[in-house]
């Protein structure tokens, strides 16, 4: 059904209605609900659930690292079971996530040229935190400062410092908001060591994006 | 009498799914495209409806059309001129001052 050039439905259905006028006050009101509901479809915030989800993420999956760590006086590094559960939230998270954003669905042009601009920088954000980590490591930094320090929120910053420029960009400020206060808690989380650096980073990031998402749902409200 | 209040509101955006159509286009980015399935999807429209309200609003050149290959078979696009992007405004415009008339 992705072609115009079909001729099966009736042409009398379109111009039904045409040209029996319509009233100043009803265009305008089929106008200003024309504009809101392509405003909310395709609206750039992240789904409430997405949010939510990635605050589960941070709550649940660096909690689970602090958790297995919790007891020990000298770093030997999280279980194995804890980083399962990180690494296992995360991809559940981003595959929901792709599966909900619909947002941008459909659309193609210069916002597609966007989405895969936008990639490459996370990509390129990404894999330069990691690459670093990796060569600190080789250099002979300590297990406790590249896993332990580093690990969890370096990578973090970096990726939240694209997703900030982007959101500055679309001069979304409440997005640029919530980045910047993870990147925030995630660069003062590192003066507390291993534990201090995913477990503040995990509750410090979920009660950001608790906060965002309990705007987002007011500002659903209200439109 | 009617007629005449009618006159500054241009004819062919003055149809609740052109108009609709029209709108949505312009929440876009100026260049940015939609797939004829998520404006379909969108405005509820059968797809014989909708293609006979974008052709009339092709005609006019308020929108641009194009058919790509995108695996699966032919995908229709559209995307909202400068001229339609500017008639919308008018029409925004007209129908703003029309009414600041009718309520004074």
């Amino acid at each position: 059904m992705n072609d115009m050039n079909m001729t099966g439905d009736t042409k009398q259905a379109a111009s039904a209605g045409e040209e029996a006028g319509l009233d100043p006050r009803e265009a305008a009101q089929i106008l200003e609900q024309a504009k809101r509901q392509a405003q909310r479809q395709f609206d750039p915030h992240p789904p409430l659930a997405v949010v939510v989800g990635a605050a589960g993420v941070f709550l649940f999956g660096y909690g689970a690292v602090w958790w297995s760590m919790r007891a020990q006086h000298v770093y030997t590094g999280p279980a194995l079971w804890s980083l399962a559960v990180l690494y296992g939230l995360i991809a559940v998270s981003a595959i929901a996530g792709s599966v909900a954003s619909r947002a941008k669905s459909g659309v193609s042009g210069r916002a597609q040229r966007e989405r895969q601009a936008q990639g490459a920088a996370f990509a390129a954000a990404g894999i330069g935190a990691w690459v670093i980590e990796g060569a600190l490591r080789y250099r002979g930094v300590s297990f406790e400062i590249v896993y332990g320090v580093f690990g969890p929120t370096v990578p973090l910053i970096a990726l939240m410092a694209v997703a900030a420029g982007i959101s500055a960009t679309r001069e979304n400020w409440l997005q640029l908001g919530v980045c910047i206060a993870i990147i925030a808690v995630a660069s003062v989380s590192t003066f507390f060591g291993p534990l201090g650096a995913w477990g503040l980073t995990g509750l410090g990031c979920c009660l950001v994006l608790l906060a965002y998402a309990a705007v987002l749902v007011v500002q659903q409200r209200r439109s | 009498m009617t007629t005449n209040t009618f006159e500054p509101l241009d004819p062919l955006i003055h149809v609740p799914a052109r108009l609709r159509i029209l709108v949505t286009l312009a929440a876009l980015n100026e260049g940015d495209t939609l797939s004829f399935t998520r404006l379909q999807n969108m405005l509820d429209l059968t797809p014989g409806n909708l293609i006979t309200h974008l052709r009339k609003l092709e005609d006019a050149r308020y929108l641009r059309s194009k058919k790509t290959w995108d695996g699966n078979g032919l995908a229709t696009t559209v995307t909202l001129t400068t001229r339609g992007r500017a008639a919308l405004e008018a029409y925004t415009e007209a129908l703003r001052s029309l009414l600041s008339g009718l309520a004074s």
